[in-house]
């Protein structure tokens, strides 16, 4: 299944509900143009739900470690919402889960972000 | 050695075998929402005299047949419709059969369990990719070792590591396969980038051996090669510490995101070792009878 973007708000937070594959045979750019547009557009708290994303590779990994570096910069935060199987294996291994934060409840996801973001460093 | 063939093709028709009811959904799903065109047999007797009277673009042949009797059926269509693409099903691996397809020059093929998501992805790749035949060439072949040429393009490694999903062999453990296909998907991707540049006149040569403990896969690209441990954008040479540092040395070379897919290969196999020139390298993974678990 080609990557499916559901986006949704709960307050000052932008969810990303992931479906399918987040590889490099097309997905992830499709992802990459979705984040991009939302960090241009001023959002800072951002959570991915990969609850249901089926895999992903370095190519999607990159996208997330590149979006959670721009937000960062710009005082935002990103989270990450249900890895599990394959997707928890990778993101495990490349040690992701070390530097961005991931929680198993939308709501502790959502209530992790403080008024100016939870690991808002620099 | 390329040599694209015509396309223009004005309503596309696909030829599918009947499987059971899910996969024969899944695939009326993707092909009718491209607007292909779809005509159904329930064997491949009825698939031959059909495509014999009939030019199809694509057949996907039916989960009960073995892949030998799919490539046959291949092998006779394509005697006259020479660009005829075939993605094969089947309900039973059998070892050399993924050799014989792809040496046969099958567009893909999936061995039973696969993932619903999986053959999608490769019918909608079918579809949309231009028409080369060349792009995986069997060298040589064995059941335990073959040695392969695959043109730098992104399709064409994409249909490879398919072809490596099928290999189902039971006696390696599915997570060792998964690790083994993910490892080498992003070595393979890499060397056509950075070897070949995606330069569809280059090939990268691969191989693969299946020994009694070990799974080895050696992928050598065009390229001139680079240092290891040089590579300062890449996660692989990040500290402990800071596993992200790289992104930084990214930015300030105005490199896109990325530079995670050697730290992933190199987590996911036993061993990963470059030759001096660094375009030539080995994936080994160790096979514990036991399963495995990732690292």
């Amino acid at each position: 299944m080609a990557l499916q973007i559901t986006v949704r708000e709960c307050g000052d937070v932008i969810i990303l509900d992931l479906r399918g594959r987040s590889t490099i045979d097309g997905e992830s750019e499709l992802l990459g143009r979705h984040l991009r547009k939302l960090v241009d557009n001023d959002v800072r708290k951002l959570v991915l739900n990969l609850a249901d994303l089926t895999k992903i590779d370095s190519s999607g990994i990159s996208i997330i470690v590149g979006t959670c570096a721009a937000l960062r910069r710009r005082g935002g935060d990103l989270r990450l919402l249900c890895p599990s199987g394959r997707v928890l294996d990778v993101l495990t291994v490349v040690r992701l889960l070390e530097v961005i934060p991931s929680f198993e409840d939308e709501a502790q996801a959502l209530g992790s972000f403080g008024p100016r973001g939870y690991f808002a460093t620099s | 050695m390329a040599s694209p063939c015509n396309s223009a093709v004005a309503q596309r028709i696909a030829l599918v075998v009947l499987s059971d009811g899910e996969v024969d959904e899944l695939l009326t799903d993707v092909l009718s929402k491209e607007g292909w065109s779809i005509q159904r047999v329930v064997d491949n007797h009825e698939a031959l005299l059909l495509a014999s009277t009939t030019p199809f673009d694509l057949i996907i042949t039916g989960g009960k047949t073995r892949a030998l009797e799919d490539v046959e059926l291949f092998r006779k269509i394509r005697s006259s419709r020479p660009h005829t693409r075939m993605i094969i099903l089947t309900d039973k691996w059998v070892p050399g059969d993924v050799i014989t397809a792809m040496r046969e020059g099958a567009f893909s093929y999936f061995s039973a369990p696969f993932e619903a998501s999986e053959l999608a992805a490769m019918v909608h790749a079918a579809m949309a990719a231009p028409c080369w035949d060349d792009g995986i060439e069997v060298l040589a072949g064995t059941p335990t070792w073959v040695r392969l040429a695959a043109r730098c393009d992104l399709a064409t490694a994409n249909r490879l590591i398919q072809f490596l999903h099928g290999f189902k062999d039971p006696s390696i453990a599915e997570a060792d396969r998964e690790a083994v296909a993910t490892a080498f998907s992003e070595i393979l991707i890499n060397s056509m980038e950075h070897g070949g540049h995606f330069d569809p006149s280059q090939y990268v040569e691969i191989s693969f051996v299946r020994m009694s403990r070990a799974v080895v896969c050696r992928v050598k690209d065009p390229g001139e090669g680079f240092s290891l441990k040089e590579l300062h954008h890449a996660a692989v040479n990040s500290p402990a510490g800071d596993p992200f540092s790289h992104v930084a040395v990214r930015e300030a070379q105005g490199l896109r995101p990325g530079g995670f897919g050697l730290l992933l290969a190199k987590k996911l196999v036993d061993e990963l070792i470059y030759s001096e020139h660094g375009n030539d390298v080995l994936l080994v993974k160790y096979i514990d009878p036991f399963g495995s678990q990732v690292t």
